[in-house]
């Protein structure tokens, strides 16, 4: 009962985990559980890898178009609040 | 801020469009980035940010100071992303990140990184990602992709600290589901 507890706790705290937003109490149990669980040992290294892959997601090659101050030109000099 | 960008912004706000332009221009490539991450259509989230700079100028008096410009001019993005997709019709939104995108070299030194060079990896966590909910969506991308504090990205995405941790983690354990651990670790493949 214990086990499937801690189980079903360490799953929904992977994320938590990852984010090094646990205590030190609810990490250490976390370490616990996944040192005898394949399941949850798996889902820790899934976690580690999908939080270091989004990290890693590309930002280059992208520019904002040209045209993203037309409308703000249009709306012309001067006061900006006088336009709103 | 820096004394360049409290000069401009002390122009903008009396009206000077070249100020206001070179004040927002240096974060148009990310805002818009993050708008093509939320909205995942080009044509949209340059309409978007256009529609965001004319917001930021109009609003641009009223700015206190209270956060950086930066976090203001993205928490204007947010709102204008979130009003953008409540006029879609409920449909799956289009992979936001290309291949191109994700070509990121990165290090061979660890686990994690063997797995990151994955570019069936990348291209299933860009379509996990446009299958979130928008705040789930907009939690993931200001965290993870984009590197923000906690703080500065639970203040873009206007909830507090423990609301937007909330969000993150329910986006990951969402995204996770939708890969799978095998996928992730590179178990059978």
């Amino acid at each position: 009962m214990g086990n499937a507890q801690d189980h079903q706790w360490s799953q929904r705290h992977l994320s938590h985990y990852v984010e090094g937003d646990l205590g030190r109490r609810a990490r250490r149990r976390l370490d616990r559980h996944a040192l005898g669980c394949a399941d949850c040992g798996r889902g820790l290294r899934a976690m580690r890898v999908l939080v270091f892959t989004v990290q890693r997601l590309d930002r280059a090659d992208v520019r904002a178009p040209a045209t993203i101050f037309d409308r703000v030109r249009l709306a012309g000099a001067g006061d900006p609040a006088a336009d709103a | 801020m820096t004394e360049t960008e409290a000069a401009l912004l002390a122009r903008a706000k009396a009206g000077d469009v070249d100020a206001f332009e070179e004040l927002s221009g240096a974060y148009a490539d990310r805002l818009y980035l993050l708008l093509l991450r939320l909205l995942g259509d080009p044509d949209e989230a340059g309409e978007v940010a256009q529609e965001v700079m004319v917001r930021a100028w109009r609003g641009i008096s009223r700015f206190q100071g209270r956060s950086s410009y930066f976090t203001w001019l993205y928490r204007i993005a947010v709102n204008e992303a979130n009003r953008a997709l409540a006029r879609r019709e409920r449909e799956p939104a289009s992979v936001p990140l290309g291949p191109r995108e994700l070509d990121r070299p990165t290090s061979p030194a660890d686990d994690p990184a063997r797995q990151a060079e994955s570019s069936e990896l990348r291209q299933a966590l860009a379509r996990a990602l446009a299958m979130l909910a928008p705040p789930l969506r907009t939690a993931i991308v200001l965290r993870d992709v984009e590197g923000l504090s906690t703080q500065e990205a639970a203040e873009i995405a206007g909830v507090g600290q423990a609301a937007f941790k909330s969000r993150l983690h329910q986006a990951r354990l969402q995204v996770r589901a939708a890969i799978g651990d095998d996928a992730l670790t590179g178990v059978n493949g």
